[in-house]
C-alpha cells in the first residue's frame, strides 16, 4: 500500500542520517588510508580523496608484524567459532529438543553467564592457565573466547530449533535413528541458517575481543589484531596514515565474511528469534 | 535406550566447559577476595573480610561505583534510544531494506580497537572531522578537545559505546516488531489513525516487553565494557572514565593487588547479580515470555 509523500520524505532522510552515522566514520578511515599524509592533516578535511598512495600500506607492513597479527586472528577466531559451534549445537538441541530433568534450571544457569562482569574471571583464569602452561598459547583465547560466545550461541539456536516441525524429528526417530543420528542428519541440516549465524556471533566475538588477549599473550609472535594493533598505535601515535592503513585492513576480513553470509547472521538475530 | 542419559550426554560437553572457564574462576575469584595475594603465581595468607573492609570503605571505589552506574544508565538510555529510532526506520519497507539491515551491524563487527582509533581520529584535533564540521555549522568557535575534561571524555566515551552497540540492539527490537501483527496496524489504519498514533497505540505498547528485555540486557552490556574505555582513556582524565571494570584492571594488573581486585570483582558482580534477579522477577511477574 502506499505511503503519504511526507513519510516518505522522513523515511529517506532518517535513513540518510543512519547511513552517514554509520557510514561515515568508515568512509573517512577507509578513504584517508589512501590520502597522502599532507592531505591526512589538512585543515580542512577532503570527503573525497585528492591523492592516491599506498605507502601507509607498505609502511605498516614492513614495519610491523601487522600480518602476524592479522594470521593470528583469523586462526583464533575460526577456531573458536568452530569449537563453538561443536558443543553448542548438541546443548541447544538436548535443551529445546529432548527433556530430561533439571533442564529448565540448566538453562537458566548458563544464561546467568552473561549477569557477571567477564573481568571478573580474568584473574582467576590466569592463575590457571599459568599452572597449566597455557599463558602465552593462542588455545588460552580459543577457550575463553568460547566462554564467552557459548551462552549466547546456546539461546540463539533455540529459536531454529524451535522452528522445525516436531513431525520431521518423530519420522525419523521412528525409522530407528538414535538422537545423534537424528541431529546430523535431520536437524543440522534444516538449521544451517542458524549454524551460520551463531557461527558469525563466536567469530567477530573473538575477533574483536582484547582484555583477554592483552593479560594472556605475551609475546609479539602470538598477537591477535586488537593487542598488536594497540601497540602500533601506541607506537606511531600520531601517523595517521599508517593508523588508517591498520584499521582498514582489520574491518576488511569480517566485511568480506559479512558479505558471503552476514545475512544469515541478521535472519538469526531478528526472524530466527521470533519464535 | 535411555534417553534422558543421551539428552544429558548432549549438554555435558558445553555444561562442563562453562564450569570449568566461567563457574569455578568465579569461585576462585571469591576466594581470593579472602586472602592477601599480590601478583599472579604467589600465595597469601588467609585474612577473610579484611579486603571487603578495605574496599568498603575505599573512596576509589565508590567513586567508580557512581561512574558504573552512570556509565550503564546514560549508555541504556543512548544505545536504546538510537536502536529505537534505527529499528521503526528498517521496520519499513523500501528498496534495499535487506542491506540496510545487514550492513548496519559494521560498528559491532569491527574490534574496539579500531573503533577506538576510529573516533579518536574523527574528534582529534589535527585532522579530525568533528572539530571542522562543528566550526562550520557554527556551533563551537574554536577546537574542542572531547578527552580534556573528566565530563566530556565520560560523554564522549558513552557516544562511541552506544554507536557501537546500537545496531546490535536494533535488530533485536526489529524482531520484536516483526512479532508485532500486521493486520492490527491494517485495522488501525481503516480507521482512520494516523502513523503517529499507531505508533503510540500499537507499535509502543506491543514493544514494550520487547524493550525492557533489551533495557536489561544492554544494562548486562555496558556495565562489562572495559576494552573502549581503557583504550581510548586508560580510566582518565582524573579518573573520570574509570568505571568498575577499569578499576578491578588497574588493580589487578597495574597494581599487583590480586586479591582486591577479587575483592572488587565480586562486589560488583554480586551488584549485577542482584540487579539480574530483581529485574527477571520484576519481567516474570508482569505476565511476560520467558
Amino acid at each position: 500500500m502506499r505511503r503519504p509523500l511526507r513519510w516518505s520524505i522522513a523515511l529517506a532522510a532518517g535513513l540518510l542520517v543512519l547511513a552517514a552515522l554509520i557510514g561515515l566514520p568508515f568512509w573517512w578511515v577507509v578513504s584517508g588510508a589512501f590520502k597522502a599524509p599532507q592531505e591526512i592533516i589538512a585543515r580542512v578535511p577532503t570527503f573525497f580523496p585528492q591523492s592516491f598512495t599506498l605507502e601507509h600500506f607498505e609502511k605498516l607492513l614492513s614495519a610491523s608484524d601487522y600480518l602476524t597479527y592479522l594470521v593470528n586472528s583469523v586462526f583464533v577466531s575460526v577456531l573458536s567459532a568452530l569449537v563453538t559451534l561443536v558443543l553448542a549445537i548438541p546443548a541447544s538441541y538436548a535443551f529445546f529438543r529432548l527433556t530430561f530433568r533439571g533442564r529448565e534450571t540448566l538453562y537458566r544457569i548458563i544464561l546467568l553467564a552473561y549477569a557477571f562482569p567477564s573481568i571478573v574471571v580474568l584473574i582467576p583464569l590466569f592463575a590457571t592457565f599459568a599452572r597449566l602452561g597455557l599463558v602465552d598459547t593462542r588455545l588460552a583465547l580459543v577457550l575463553v573466547n568460547v566462554a564467552f560466545a557459548l551462552p549466547f550461541a546456546i539461546w540463539m539456536l533455540r529459536s531454529f530449533f524451535a522452528s522445525i516441525p516436531r513431525e520431521i524429528e518423530e519420522a525419523a526417530r521412528l525409522d530407528g535413528g538414535a538422537p545423534l543420528t537424528v541431529l546430523l542428519r535431520i536437524m543440522i541440516p534444516l538449521t544451517a541458517p542458524g549454524i551460520a549465524a551463531v557461527a558469525i556471533f563466536a567469530f567477530v566475538t573473538s575477533w574483536t575481543e582484547y582484555v583477554f588477549a592483552s593479560v594472556m599473550i605475551l609475546s609479539d609472535a602470538k598477537r591477535t589484531i586488537p593487542v598488536g594493533f594497540s601497540g602500533i598505535i601506541g607506537q606511531y601515535q600520531v601517523d595517521w596514515g599508517l593508523l588508517l592503513a591498520g584499521a582498514s585492513l582489520a574491518i576488511l576480513p569480517v566485511v568480506l565474511l559479512f558479505a558471503l553470509i552476514g545475512r544469515w547472521f541478521v535472519t538469526g538475530l531478528t526472524e530466527g528469534a521470533v519464535k | 535406550m535411555n534417553r534422558p542419559l543421551i539428552a544429558f550426554a548432549f549438554v555435558a560437553p558445553a555444561l562442563v566447559f562453562l564450569a570449568a572457564t566461567l563457574a569455578w574462576p568465579l569461585v576462585s575469584a571469591f576466594l581470593l577476595s579472602l586472602q592477601n595475594v599480590r601478583s599472579v603465581g604467589t600465595t597469601g595468607t588467609w585474612v577473610g573480610l579484611e579486603n571487603y573492609q578495605y574496599i568498603l570503605a575505599n573512596a576509589a571505589f565508590w567513586r567508580s561505583t557512581g561512574l558504573s552506574f552512570g556509565w550503564v544508565i546514560a549508555n541504556a538510555a543512548l544505545q536504546t534510544l538510537l536502536a529505537l529510532l534505527a529499528a521503526l526506520i528498517l521496520h519499513q519497507k523500501f528498496p534495499g531494506v535487506r542491506v540496510a539491515r545487514t550492513w548496519i551491524i559494521l560498528t559491532w563487527i569491527v574490534p574496539t580497537v579500531v573503533v577506538v582509533m576510529i573516533w579518536r581520529w574523527l574528534f582529534s584535533t589535527s585532522g579530525g572531522m568533528i572539530n571542522p564540521i562543528l566550526l562550520q555549522l557554527g556551533i563551537i568557535d574554536r577546537p574542542v578537545g572531547f578527552f580534556a575534561t573528566p565530563e566530556s571524555a565520560f560523554a564522549t566515551l558513552v557516544f562511541i559505546n552506544s554507536w557501537r552497540w546500537f545496531p546490535f540492539i536494533a535488530l533485536m527490537m526489529l524482531a520484536g516488531m516483526s512479532r508485532i501483527p500486521s493486520d492490527l496496524y491494517e485495522a488501525a489504519r481503516i480507521d482512520g489513525a494516523g502513523a503517529f498514533k499507531r505508533f503510540t497505540r500499537i507499535t509502543w505498547p506491543l514493544l514494550a516487553p520487547t524493550l525492557t528485555v533489551l533495557l536489561i540486557v544492554g544494562t548486562l552490556l555496558s556495565f562489562n565494557v572495559f576494552d573502549v574505555i581503557w583504550l581510548m582513556t586508560q580510566g582518565g582524565p582524573a579518573g573520570g572514565t574509570r568505571t568498575l571494570p577499569v578499576l578491578i584492571y588497574e588493580t589487578a594488573f597495574r597494581s599487583y593487588r590480586m586479591s582486591e581486585a577479587a575483592t572488587i570483582a565480586v562486589l560488583a558482580t554480586a551488584l549485577l547479580m542482584s540487579f539480574a534477579v530483581l529485574a527477571t522477577r520484576y519481567l516474570a511477574r508482569s505476565g511476560d515470555e520467558r
